[in-house]
């Protein structure tokens, strides 16, 4: 990609979809920093892919969010497994520091409703699931 | 030396990887070394104008890198690239003579705008370079530096600029007089008498050094001035 095109992207969290995304978005060109309180979560990341920065420390604290320059990022993606960590880390990137697109993974599909009416744009497995498998069964009903 | 010739020097495969990346699409060379004693090596068969410049590494680390460039490449600029937290490590190194420093993570147009502002300053520089007068100041800055063949070379290029001007003759006539060759000193006089018979300085200068005039003043013109 070229990098007139790349974006800034912060990704909070190394587990699994953090670092699959961090992975796949920094192999296309675009600039990444991945922040987990866990260090060794940064072993998922794979060296002939990623080519970004790395941030030990807690996404909710301020101080490490500004250490991931959030004020220059273009995207804000909030992949930890604590859903209230993602949501926070958004509300933060969104209404403070005007981060132009911010994403998170929730699991509680409950919680859906809320994050559209803050203007975090969520994806949330569970209720994706469900419909999946809704759609199936409604299309090959059991004979 | 070329400023857009850049070596991107860092252990790290990542940040060499982003610093490529970021600046692939500007008019830039790019070259990267993976520690100091990599550096120090391509950086000596290389004309690099700018080096990328990490101060955490195994082996010769930046500072040391830093330390011998200062000594031996004083022409090449040098951007320190710092980890969070370390700022008083940077400016050490800026004391030591890098021009800049980035923290890390760092964002594309961050480095894109500092490389540019590096190479906006080099061209401008060599611009003002290519002006008579700034020619001649940079003469006049060399000699009170004590660089007489750098002073010697800025007023060639003022001859070159503009060969029917008195003031680089009797500039350059001074400068080889401090050099000691007063035979090519006294025909730069005359060259300028010749351009510009009322350029006081030169006569000043040619009735000095052939003790024509012995109330002549002592001292060497540099021009209307400025005289050693």
């Amino acid at each position: 990609m070229a990098s007139k095109n790349n974006m800034y992207v912060i990704v909070i969290g190394c587990g699994r979809l953090g670092s699959f995304l961090a992975n796949m978005l920094s192999n296309e060109g675009h600039s990444i920093v991945v922040i987990d309180i866990k260090p060794i979560a940064f072993n998922a990341l794979a060296p002939d892919q990623f080519s970004g920065f790395k941030i030990e420390g807690d996404a909710t604290e301020l101080g490490i969010l500004k250490q991931a320059k959030i004020d220059k990022a273009d995207v804000l993606i909030g992949a930890t497994h604590d859903e209230n960590v993602n949501i926070m880390a958004a509300q933060i990137a969104k209404n403070r520091f005007d981060v132009p697109r911010v994403f998170v993974r929730i699991l509680d599909p409950n919680k859906e409703s809320f994050c559209k009416t803050i203007g975090i744009e969520c994806v949330c497995p569970t209720s994706m699931a469900a419909e999946k498998m809704i759609t199936a069964l409604r299309e090959k009903p059991e004979s | 030396m070329r400023t857009n010739k850049i070596l991107i020097v860092d252990d790290e495969k990542n940040i060499r990887m982003t610093l490529t990346q970021a600046l692939e699409d500007m008019d830039v060379e790019i070259d990267t070394a993976v520690n100091g004693e990599e550096a120090l090596s391509k950086l000596q068969d290389g004309d690099f104008g700018l080096v990328l410049l990490d101060l955490r590494m195994p082996g010769i680390d930046g500072m040391q890198v830093l330390d011998r460039l200062s000594k031996d490449r004083p022409d090449v600029k040098i951007i320190i690239i710092t980890a969070h937290g370390t700022i008083d490590a940077a400016v050490d190194a800026m004391k030591q003579g890098a021009i800049d420093f980035i923290q890390k993570p760092f964002t594309p147009e961050e480095i894109r705008d500092m490389v540019s502002k590096v190479i906006q300053e080099e061209t401008t520089g060599e611009q003002k370079n290519g002006d008579y007068d700034s020619c001649l100041k940079l003469a006049k800055k060399s000699v009170e530096d004590k660089h007489i063949e750098a002073a010697v070379e800025h007023v060639k290029k003022a001859i070159s600029l503009d060969s029917s001007r008195a003031e680089a003759f009797n500039a350059l006539g001074a400068l080889l007089e401090i050099q000691g060759d007063k035979l090519e000193a006294q025909k730069n006089y005359r060259a300028a008498i010749s351009l510009d018979p009322g350029y006081k300085p030169a006569h000043e200068n040619l009735s000095r050094s052939t003790h024509a005039n012995p109330n002549a003043e002592k001292n060497i013109k540099f021009d209307q001035k400025t005289s050693y």
